[in-house]
């Protein structure tokens, strides 16, 4: 989740008062961020994915106030129709543009700075990284309205882009500018691209890519002009409710633009808020607090919202830079929270029912206690490996379920046997000295193109007696003793497998079922192990003899 | 009378004594009177004596008492002498083979042609040790031997003190402080043991009770069945030696620890569940509402099955449902996310990033009603392997659904949980994650890391639990990463240790016992 900086006397300055650390450190929690560190006069804290609106100064101080009873309720915007107009034509795979002014900003570095954070925060985040929307703003003196959002082929514009002196056209810019580069996989493969011109051709800005030079944020700047470009109309409104606001709130006045879309007109940006209606009810059945109208119209007070009461239904007017608000229960959260969690008291829940573990995990503690008596130490491995391990260091072909993605090449599979790995650990444990015992019973998971996601879990245990001297018969008088313990036979049947030396190898039969193999470990593997003693192993399907076992039982 | 054995048992017959141990006794019987006079009498080094001599004393046969002894060593100078003889020896020897006055610088000369070593100063030590006797005359032709008796006499006297230093013998005081004084020899004091027989040990021996017997080490069978073992003597062990670490079996100690956390749930009434690894975006995203595009469901977060294969699934009244909350919030009274759901999306394989797809599939297969559920088991997530960070974890997953089930019993399931894992008081603040609401980050006091987030969760929203057939139930929804919890207990602050191929390092941890629940 982004983590996001503001400066003590920038965020002062937007409040109007004094902040001290304990109303710093008292607030951030309940508006979702975790205070990461105050850093000198910088104050770092981690917002969430659902509160765009606070990864700057001006939208946490709007959420301050209300916390701190600066200023309760919805925020009041000053707001006019600009009498100008903004015309959507962009390209159909970025169909949505939005556009709104702001006037008599007062900017200085920390309120620029503040600006850029939050179009880069809201760009990675809800914007998913430019792909779903992008923002921009300009200094407006220069641009004549009305502007146009459309698409173009991308030799046939020229600009300045934003840290260059010379013009490129669009196709330069993504070959050559950073920024250019770094996004240009957006329009990969798109022969028209977006583009925002004024009213005399003149370029504004690239979107989703960059800005023009001529237009620059300076210190200088009192008016801007923003846009946000997007692939859903909805976030695009809500993004631009919440740059307008920022920058309104170093501002004046916001001017309304009216923008025509192929969807139809609006006025832009939304400075009325979005509604929704909450039961007060909902603060009982999900919260367990009785809180009720009058306390809950004053607790949303302070979360920035207004509630007017019909009976036990209250309308909740929020501001339309929430993003995070889509159900009822997303209210009675801000009720949580104004109320203060730290005040809820727990309930403690008298069991429902009597607690179980699952039947897999009782046998397979079981098998593990049994082990242990035998003298095995326990070891505990990641179900991820690799394919190299799994087969081609144990001589084997085979298939396992990969990922696409591996951030490591030694975990790139999953496990279909835990054989493998028992051998790493004896590879890397040489210095315990031997003889060597060691075992584990965890899940391995082998591809079946008949089941619903393609594989098919086992739970196995596997064992390995390494040392001087060890043969198969020490395989086979653990295995005896294992299964006399569970009262059960089993018969073993000769097997050719690569891994294990010819004549010295078995499966494990109980009843009709092959439940397993054992076998004295080839010399090759051994070799592609860096082990010089002999190793016999044994893997055995557990589920296969929890379910002989039962019904052994039952007869 | 009978005797009193060591460490206060009475002696009720005969004593058995290794060998060794009945000759120190009776040479103690005979009068040796310290563990040095034993030790020449037997040959035997004194050091070599000292267990037996304790063993003795501990049981009771011997009174040892501690005594510091002066005692003279002869210096480098003494020892030459001792070879070479004393100077006023070779002075004398030059004066009588001379037979005539001899003047003092010409001694050294003199003997030289007498064919005796005698270095000038030498000569002058030995004409003033001689001339203390009185037996010179100095007369103007050179030294005289006036009374060659005296002088011999004086010469051997020194000359045997010496040798009886030597050998330990004491010589007499005159003679020791005249060696002192010409610094040959010097005083040292040595710590002295002396031994005497005890009443216990008279009486025994009186009576013929001190017997040697065979020494043992290891009780045999035949010993114990003969009885032998009356007449044995059993070699005490010292127990100051290491012994050797046997070989053992034991449980892993983080997945012993996870027995102990699924036997806290289980008495907490939760029931077991489980899912598969390789899961369907379905359970794993799509049912708990998050969107398609949400970043969590990237390939920086998530991993996904090799060559996007797809899975099957084929409750599709289900599947439209969680399309309608997906695009406009279907029947929940939710605004949905206003997108069009991609039912094939939803069919893709990804390892499990959360066994919340677990509480997924339990839901979807129970449906409504009144039961509490948890899970343990891996979940896997793109990360680069280090000391905090793993590709691969433990995940602890429970709900709770009820009709009645509110935010509160979450908030006093974690005030539980840490109340019987023994970690303290659970501090909560908001918190947020997608599918739940109100969502809820309970944090820990950590001995040294301060506090630490370890129980997320919240109350599954409408969107998720409506489209799963709960209307009008709530569900408390938590996921613990018990890994961190785990590494508090055991107090180890590597990931990578849990999954260790290490095996002498399993050996050595301690066992993760849960202290709370030992009170």
């Amino acid at each position: 989740m982004p983590v996001i900086g503001v400066t003590w006397w920038d965020l002062e300055r937007l409040l109007g008062r004094d902040l001290s650390r304990e109303e710093i450190e008292d607030s951030l929690p309940r508006v979702k961020c975790e205070l990461e560190e105050i850093e000198g006069d910088t104050i770092w804290y981690e917002a969430t994915h659902d509160r765009p609106d606070l990864y700057s100064a001006e939208g946490l101080s709007i959420a301050l106030k209300g916390l701190l009873g600066v200023e309760e309720g919805l925020v009041r915007y000053n707001a006019r129709d600009e009498g100008v107009s903004a015309v959507v034509e962009g390209p159909s795979y970025r169909p949505y543009a939005l556009f709104a002014v702001v006037h008599g900003l007062r900017l200085d570095d920390e309120a620029i700075r503040q600006l850029m954070q939050l179009q880069e925060k809201v760009h990675i985040t809800y914007g998913r990284d430019r792909r779903k929307v992008s923002i921009g703003l300009y200094d407006l003196r220069g641009i004549k309205f009305p502007v146009r959002y459309i698409a173009v082929k991308p030799e046939e514009a020229r600009l300045v882009p934003l840290d260059m002196d010379e013009e490129m056209s669009l196709k330069e810019v993504l070959e050559k500018h950073p920024t250019g580069v770094k996004y240009r996989h957006l329009l990969e493969g798109r022969p028209e691209f977006p583009l925002i011109v004024d009213a005399e051709g003149k370029v504004v800005s690239f979107p989703p890519i960059i800005n023009s030079e001529e237009f620059r944020v300076t210190e200088e700047t009192r008016d801007v002009l923003i846009d946000v470009t997007s692939t859903d109309l909805e976030a695009a409104r809500r993004v631009l409710a919440i740059v307008a606001t920022a920058a309104y709130v170093r501002g004046e006045e916001i001017g309304i633009v009216t923008v025509k879309g192929p969807w139809g007109s609006e006025a832009s940006p939304r400075v009325e808020p979005d509604a929704i209606d909450y039961n007060v009810e909902l603060n009982e059945k999900l919260l367990g607090l009785s809180i009720g109208v009058e306390d809950t119209v004053r607790l949303l007070s302070k979360m920035r919202m207004e509630a007017e009461p019909r009976g036990d239904t209250l309308t909740v007017r929020f501001p339309y830079f929430r993003t995070d608000i889509l159900h009822p229960v997303d209210i009675a959260e801000e009720v949580a929270m104004a109320y203060g969690y730290d005040r809820i008291e727990p309930l403690t829940m008298k069991p429902l029912h009597p607690g179980r573990e699952a039947g897999i995990e009782v046998f397979t503690r079981s098998i593990r206690e049994s082990m242990v008596g035998l003298g095995f130490t326990e070891v505990n491995n990641y179900m991820f490996t690799s394919t190299n391990l799994l087969f081609t260091k144990m001589g084997i072909q085979g298939e396992a379920i990969e990922v696409e993605n591996p951030k490591h090449e030694a975990y790139h599979a999953l496990r279909t046997w835990i054989t493998p790995q028992l051998l790493q650990t004896l590879s890397s444990s040489k210095h315990a000295g031997y003889p060597l015992r060691i075992f584990e019973a965890g899940d391995v998971v082998i591809p079946d193109k008949d089941a619903d996601n393609l594989s098919r879990e086992e739970r196995h245990l596997a064992y390995a007696v390494a040392g001087r001297g060890v043969t198969l018969t020490d395989g086979l008088a653990y295995l005896k003793a294992l299964l006399n313990l569970y009262s059960m036979k089993y018969t073993l049947k000769p097997l050719q497998h690569p891994s294990l030396i010819p004549g010295r190898a078995a499966s494990i039969h109980v009843g009709e079922a092959e439940i397993g193999f054992i076998g004295e470990v080839h010399p090759r593997v051994l070799t592609n192990f860096a082990l010089t003693v002999p190793v016999v192993v044994a893997e055995i399907d557990l589920g296969a003899l929890r379910k002989a076992y039962l019904s052994g039982r039952e007869k | 009378m009978s005797g009193e054995g060591g460490y206060g048992a009475p002696i009720l017959g005969p004593v058995y004594l290794p060998p060794r141990q009945k000759r120190i006794v009776d040479e103690v019987l005979r009068g040796a009177a310290s563990v040095d006079e034993v030790a020449e009498r037997l040959h035997v080094k004194r050091e070599d004596l000292m267990r037996d001599i304790e063993e003795l004393r501990a049981r009771g046969l011997l009174r040892v008492e501690k005594r510091s002894r002066a005692y003279y060593e002869l210096t480098g100078e003494a020892q030459k002498y001792l070879e070479s003889g004393l100077p006023e020896a070779r002075v004398l020897m030059v004066l009588e083979k001379a037979g005539r006055p001899v003047k003092r610088e010409e001694l050294s000369s003199e003997a030289e042609r007498l064919g005796v070593r005698l270095s000038p100063k030498e000569a002058s030590i030995g004409v003033s040790q001689l001339a203390r006797t009185g037996a010179l005359k100095f007369t103007p032709e050179g030294i005289v031997l006036g009374s060659p008796e005296k002088a011999r006499e004086a010469v051997s006297k020194t000359a045997e003190a010496l040798r009886r230093l030597k050998s330990g013998k004491p010589v007499d005081e005159k003679v020791l402080s005249e060696l002192r004084r010409r610094k040959l020899v010097i005083r040292r004091e040595r710590a002295e043991l002396l031994l005497s027989p005890t009443d216990t040990l008279r009486f025994l021996e009186e009576r013929g009770m001190i017997k040697v017997g065979r020494v043992i080490t290891t009780l045999t069978p035949e010993d114990i069945e003969s009885g032998a073992w009356r007449e044995a003597y059993f070699k005490p062990f010292d127990l100051s030696v290491e012994p050797p670490t046997p070989s053992y079996g034991r449980k892993h100690p983080y997945l012993e620890f996870l027995d102990w956390i699924r036997e806290i749930l289980v008495s907490m009434g939760f029931e077991e569940m489980k899912g598969p690894h390789v899961e369907l975006e379905l359970w794993n995203f799509d049912a708990l509402f998050q969107a398609q595009d949400h970043p969590a469901r990237e390939i920086h977060d998530t991993y996904f099955v090799k060559g996007r294969p797809r899975g099957r699934f084929s409750d599709a009244e289900y599947m439209e449902r969680v399309a309608r909350t997906h695009r406009d919030g279907w029947l929940t009274g939710s605004r949905g996310w206003g997108y069009e759901w991609d039912p094939e999306r939803a069919l893709r394989l990804v390892l499990r990033t959360q066994t919340t797809a677990v509480s997924m599939r339990t839901i979807y297969s129970r449906g409504p009603g009144e039961y509490m559920c948890f899970s343990l088991d891996r979940v896997f997530r793109p990360e680069n392997l280090d000391a905090k960070h793993s590709m691969e974890f433990y995940q602890l997953e429970g709900i709770i659904v009820g009709r009645h089930v509110t935010f509160r019993h979450l908030l006093g399931f974690f005030r539980e949980m840490a109340r019987r894992l023994g970690l303290g008081e659970v501090k909560v603040k908001p918190a947020y994650f997608p599918f739940t609401e109100p969502s809820v980050e309970g944090f820990i006091k950590h001995p040294h890391l301060g506090w630490i987030e370890v129980f997320p969760g919240g109350m599954f929203r409408p969107e998720v639990i409506e489209p799963l057939g709960l209307k009008g139930f709530n569900v408390a929804a938590w996921g613990i990463g018990v890994d961190r919890i785990a590494m508090t207990v055991m107090g180890i602050d590597d990931i990578r240790l849990l999954f260790t191929q290490d095996v002498e390092w399993i050996r050595s941890q301690p066992r993760p016992l849960i202290r709370e629940m030992l009170r």
